[in-house]
């Protein structure tokens, strides 16, 4: 843990050599992230609610993703591009170090600019939580820590399992685009807005539901079930399958070397 | 009981053909072709501690491959192989730890940051005890002449520079063998001359077993005494230095300058060209040796000026892979 901390430190100095590129970047972060909050703003003042989620609901919705994704763009920006990685040649290194493999493709890339989506996203949520005027009780807090905790997992995992289809091919890395920036974007707003085929696909194959639908729908007073509070950690849960599977991959690699 | 033990490894890839044209694209997006390329195949050979090899062979013999096999990263399809007591793709942890790994061609250094910062993450990385890192840190800034150059990132530092970071940060951990796969590439006369003998100090003092891999002939005259040569994945030759030369140069160009006529038919001399300032003689060492051609040809003339030619190795190696026919 010590050694991420510290590869990290290093990242962020590495950074901000170049600082006129970093305050450039930081501040174009901000746009980009209020682009998007203002699709969700145009879009409710053409309607009150989506399928019964009012705006605030689907903002807090969007912030609860769009932290977990940033905070897995900062703090594991190296598991996302792991297909530089191997194209490089630069994992044969990782294998030549006697630390853990998957805790230096950690400590091997950092990208800090967005830590100010990170923020934003933080500001939006308590934004919408403010305006939610909801009575937050000691489980519906939880479960919002909760729900924060299975973003970044869910996000976490999806790249791992696509950093672990590098050990295949690094051709057609586009498809793994549908399930982060595409799973995104489709979670940005609670699952059920969408069609019965798409709830059932980001439950069971992507658990995008457990993440921002199911415990929202606790949260915000639409289902009482206690279930639906912690249905969260199943997220945690398909981390484990995403961390085996990349460690074949490493097994794999080591004997086919491409 | 030797140090390192290879024995019989080989590894085959596999390799998706690709051909030229559009047509042939289409062709192999819906139907693949592998070929399978032997990468490395039945080669063995010993290794005892302290020992300077160089493994020499043309691009694409294999070289790259077995020394992917022996720091671990490339596990072979069969074949047995120890070094220091260990199969190095079976306890990766513990066994990197004894080894250092040099690659000409890429960096472990990080772009942006001097190359100290990356010693210290690399001293968490080994788990190296501070006291003991800052000795060897010491150490090393002094031999390679680091003191200047360690503060400012490594994206400013020319390639001689860089390489000698490079090789300090395999040396931290103090490793008991050390891979350096073409350390000289792309550096200039005193760069290289600076890394050499940085080299060879090591393996001296600290009895370090180094394995080197380079197309820098003078690289390999210089430190190793031993050498390896891999061509279509074969060992093909593995023994002295000293021997593959007088194996294999048999003939000596020799120039020399005089005034008188050189005339001769004498065994053993193969070729007399006439030059500006005397003639040019092409002798078969086998037929006669360098002695006896010299007290002959001064009993026959007046000589101003002798120079008999280096041994040239590259045209040794040429002439080798001509002959293996690699």
């Amino acid at each position: 843990m010590k050694l991420y901390f510290k590869a990290l430190g290093l990242h962020l100095k590495a950074e901000l050599e170049y600082r006129m590129s970093f305050i450039f970047s930081f501040f174009s972060q901000v746009l980009v992230f209020f682009s998007y909050y203002f699709v969700i703003l145009a879009m409710f003042t053409r309607f009150d609610n989506i399928k019964g989620f009012t705006m605030y609901e689907v903002l807090l919705c969007f912030s609860i993703i769009q932290f977990g994704f940033a905070f897995n763009e900062v703090f594991a920006r190296g598991i996302d591009k792991f297909d530089d990685l191997i194209i490089q040649g630069n994992f044969d290194r990782l294998l030549l170090r006697p630390k853990n493999i998957l805790l230096q493709v950690l400590c091997s890339n950092s990208d800090f600019i967005k830590v100010s989506r990170l923020i934003q996203a933080l500001i939006v949520m308590i934004i919408a939580l403010i305006n939610l005027h909801i009575k937050i009780t000691l489980i519906k807090f939880i479960t919002l820590v909760l729900m924060l905790i299975s973003s970044i997992a869910i996000f976490f995992s999806i790249f791992v399992l696509a950093a672990s289809y590098c050990f295949i091919t690094v051709q057609g890395l586009e498809v793994r685009n549908v399930f982060t920036d595409g799973g995104k974007q489709m979670a940005q707003y609670p699952i059920g807005v969408f069609n019965k085929g798409f709830l059932y696909f980001f439950t069971f194959i992507i658990p995008y539901g457990f993440v921002n639908y199911y415990p929202l729908l606790y949260f915000i007073g639409k289902k009482s079930n206690i279930l639906y509070a912690f249905s969260p950690l199943i997220v945690l849960i398909y981390l484990i399958p995403c961390i085996l599977i990349f460690n074949l991959g490493v097994k794999k690699y080591s004997s086919t070397g491409s | 009981m030797s140090y390192i033990k290879v024995d019989q490894i080989s590894k085959t890839f596999k390799v998706a053909k690709k051909k030229s044209g559009l047509k042939e694209a289409f062709k192999s997006f819906f139907k693949r072709e592998y070929l399978y390329v032997e990468a490395i195949k039945d080669a063995s050979f010993e290794i005892n501690k302290g020992e300077i090899v160089a493994y020499i062979g043309p691009n694409g013999a294999g070289k790259s491959t077995t020394i992917k096999i022996l720091s671990g990263i490339l596990v072979p399809d069969s074949g047995k192989c120890k070094i220091a007591g260990m199969i190095p793709w079976e306890d990766r942890k513990k066994y990197v730890k004894k080894i250092g790994v040099v690659f000409g061609q890429r960096s472990q250094l990080w772009w942006d940051i001097p190359a100290e910062d990356t010693f210290d993450l690399l001293r968490d990385i080994y788990d190296i005890p501070n006291d003991k890192y800052q000795i060897t840190k010491k150490n090393l800034i002094e031999k390679l002449n680091l003191k200047d150059i360690i503060n400012i990132p490594v994206r400013q530092l020319s390639l001689g520079q860089r390489m000698r970071c490079e090789i300090a940060a395999s040396l931290l951990h103090e490793p008991e063998i050390l891979f350096l796969d073409e350390p000289t590439i792309g550096l200039d006369a005193i760069s290289k001359q600076v890394v050499r003998d940085f080299i060879k100090k090591l393996n001296k003092e600290k009895n370090t077993t180094i394995i080197l891999t380079s197309h820098d002939m003078s690289d390999v005259t210089t430190l190793a005494k031993r050498i390896i040569l891999i061509g279509k994945g074969k060992v093909l030759y593995d023994g002295s230095l000293q021997k593959l030369k007088s194996n294999y140069i048999k003939e000596k160009t020799i120039n020399i300058e005089t005034n008188d006529k050189i005339n001769t038919k004498k065994k053993g001399i193969k070729k007399v060209t006439k030059t500006k300032k005397g003639y040019e003689l092409v002798i078969n060492q086998d037929e006669i040796t360098i002695n006896q051609f010299i007290n002959y040809i001064t009993s026959k003339v007046t000589i101003s000026n002798i120079d008999i030619e280096e041994d040239n190795i590259d045209n040794l190696i040429v002439k080798l892979y001509q002959d293996y026919n690699i």
